[in-house]
């Protein structure tokens, strides 16, 4: 054998051996394991930024110097006074930097985004009638509530914003737990406290009348890939936008021990010209989820209210209890 | 799959991995090609054990009141009419009435007379256990040897039994609390610690307090029935321990399923209503008029 043939074998023997011996906890009925807590935590931008628009990996040095910029950034933010009128940098909501828990390293993936279709990176264009839904729930959220209903479904407790479906790295509470019997797979996320029991088996779905907050979600296997199929949102779901008819595909993929590959893929052509698909590596975690009882203590919804009609009692229109990105 | 089995070509593996990710350009995100098999065996204890999977039901009206109570009147009879009617039921606690301290009694008195105000599972606060487990609606159990999961329709709630941290406690109180679990002779059962004061035991205002210690045992009595109990110990409101007891029944329909009953958009009216845009009636917390309760 030619030398240069022999080493380029020896690379590829080495890099199958590499492979190999990733370490996939199996269960006995012969599918990959993906039970356990899982933290879905990342700074890896869910939209490409500007500074990387042609670039879709970072090298390791570029991710230890981002990871640096975004804790430098967020150092600078916490120092910031407040002075009670106008400076709310690091208090905008309610949450200053002790709150916050939006982890502190890329996702393994490497990537510039976390979303990858499309190829550039950035969300697809909204169709005509999603801009206007979009812009319809904008006002609504801009005005002062007549009631509980003018909230978002975050702000009833109703759903939470990072926990989908599908899930997405937020503020705090980016945990999830994932329980695997044979015939079924439960997502239990932190954030709101809620579940989806996912049949193995692939259904049978809903009736189309029939519509849930979180989507109607079955799941098979395909390969060593867990795949969740979600359907029969309600439309005020509303996941970046998307509508009722949004058709979620989820893809659970145990990568070694310590990690898993979670990708997903929205179609909702009644309110985006295309799909997008996001990807990125969850972290295997010790840490048991707490109990986020949202609902039981949601303070801000009847604080929202009350500070609402007092206004309108004292004839004061204004959008200073809004936080920065309703107003 | 392969199964690895010598160390020396696992070292071998290693070092030349190495040797090729320090060679390699930004990693990409491949899948794994052939990952080692590492199978999580059942242990025999818990594999021997009843298969509690499934989904069940409570079939009666504990929720309303655990003790004895015929039917009655409510708040909304003069909306849905019918419907809005309590339905009977018999004593859910062995023995038939709750053994109240004298003064947890009367307590129990002044929550009952204005239940609708402050039952925390009308306002769809997590109901605790037990009473989580006989809120109208189905819930599933998912069996695995290191946890048994229990998501329940009624308010999307759920709970993990851990199996194998025995001796552990809760870093705080929470809603649906601490629970243990362990098998003894086929039966489940669930040291449950660390529940928040604020839950009932129905809406009848049976209550607890912080010492709250809930001990449940499932045992299968055949294929499609659970014998539940779940004894009751809180020196502070309670003489001494008191057992319920009831059946859960398997939902045998072929497209059984949990659906959602999310709570929250049904208790927003009893707790926001007052709060509303050109809200006009009194101020109590469930927007009932002064008649109402006259």
């Amino acid at each position: 054998m030619h030398k240069p043939i022999r080493f380029l074998t020896s690379l590829l023997l080495v890099a199958a051996a590499h492979n190999a011996v990733a370490q996939v906890p199996m269960k006995p009925w012969g599918k990959p394991s993906l039970q356990g807590n899982w933290d879905f935590a990342t700074i890896t931008p869910f939209q490409r930024p500007a500074a990387f628009s042609e670039q879709e990996f970072l090298s390791p040095d570029e991710v230890e110097e981002y990871e640096a910029a975004v804790q430098a950034g967020r150092a600078a933010r916490a120092t910031v006074e407040f002075d009670g009128e106008h400076d709310q940098s690091d208090l905008d909501v309610g949450y200053n930097t002790f709150y916050l828990d939006q982890g502190t390293s890329m996702s393994t993936t490497m990537r510039t985004s976390q979303l990858i279709y499309p190829e550039n990176g950035r969300m697809p264009d909204m169709t005509n009638r999603g801009r206007e839904t979009s812009g319809y729930f904008r006002a609504l959220q801009s005005r002062s509530p007549q009631g509980p209903e003018d909230r978002n479904l975050y702000d009833r407790c109703i759903l939470g914003f990072n926990a989908g479906p599908p899930m997405r790295s937020g503020a705090y509470n980016n945990m999830m737990k994932l329980v695997q019997t044979e015939d079924y797979i439960v997502i239990q996320t932190e954030m709101v406290n809620d579940h989806r029991v996912i049949p193995t088996d692939g259904g049978p779905a809903l009736p189309n009348s029939m519509r849930l907050w979180k989507g109607d979600s079955w799941g098979e296997w395909e390969g060593d890939t867990f795949v969740v199929t979600t359907t029969n949102f309600t439309h005020l779901s509303r996941f970046s936008g998307t509508g009722e008819n949004m058709v979620l595909t989820e893809r659970f993929t145990r990568v070694n021990e310590d990690s898993l590959e979670y990708q997903w893929t929205v179609e909702d052509t009644e309110m985006f010209d295309d799909k997008f698909t996001s990807v990125v590596e969850l972290t295997a975690t010790d840490a048991d989820l707490f109990e986020y009882a949202c609902h039981e203590a949601n303070y801000a919804m009847p604080l929202m209210l009350s500070g609402a009609r007092k206004q309108e009692a004292q004839g004061i229109e204004d959008d200073t209890w809004l936080p920065s990105w309703s107003r | 799959m392969k199964k690895i089995t010598l160390a020396k070509p696992l070292l071998l593996l290693f070092l030349g991995s190495l040797f090729l990710l320090s060679c390699s350009p930004a990693p990409q995100s491949t899948p794994v090609a052939e990952p080692v098999v590492i199978t999580e065996s059942a242990t025999s204890a818990a594999a021997s054990q009843p298969d509690l999977s499934g989904i069940w039901q409570a079939v009666n009206t504990a929720h309303w009141n655990v003790e004895g109570h015929t039917a009655k009147k409510m708040p909304v009879t003069g909306v849905i009419g019918a419907y809005g009617g309590m339905l009977a039921g018999t004593s859910v606690v062995v023995g038939g009435e709750i053994p109240y301290r004298a003064d947890a009694l009367a307590a129990r008195e002044v929550n009952q007379a204005d239940w609708a105000n402050l039952d925390p599972a009308a306002k769809c606060y997590v109901p605790g256990i037990p009473r989580q487990t006989y809120m109208p609606a189905p819930f599933q159990i998912l069996q695995t040897d290191s946890e048994i999961f229990i998501a329940y329709e009624w308010g999307s709630n759920s709970r993990s039994i851990f199996m194998d941290r025995p001796g552990t406690s809760a870093p705080l109180p929470s809603w649906m609390g601490y629970s243990l679990g362990r098998w003894e002779r086929g039966t489940l059962i669930v040291d449950v610690t660390s529940q928040m004061t604020d839950t009932w035991f129905d809406a009848a205002g049976n209550y607890h307090s912080g010492s709250l210690h809930v001990e449940e045992r499932y045992r299968m009595i055949d294929e499609n029935h659970i014998e539940y109990q779940a004894l009751i110990t809180d020196p502070e409101v309670f003489t001494e321990p008191w057992t319920i007891r009831m059946p859960l029944y398997r939902r045998i329909e072929e497209d059984a399923r949990l659906l959602e009953y999310k709570c929250i958009e049904y208790a927003e009216d009893l707790l926001y209503d007052h709060l509303r845009q050109g809200y006009d009636g009194s101020k109590a917390l469930d927007g009932s008029e002064p008649d109402d309760n006259a």
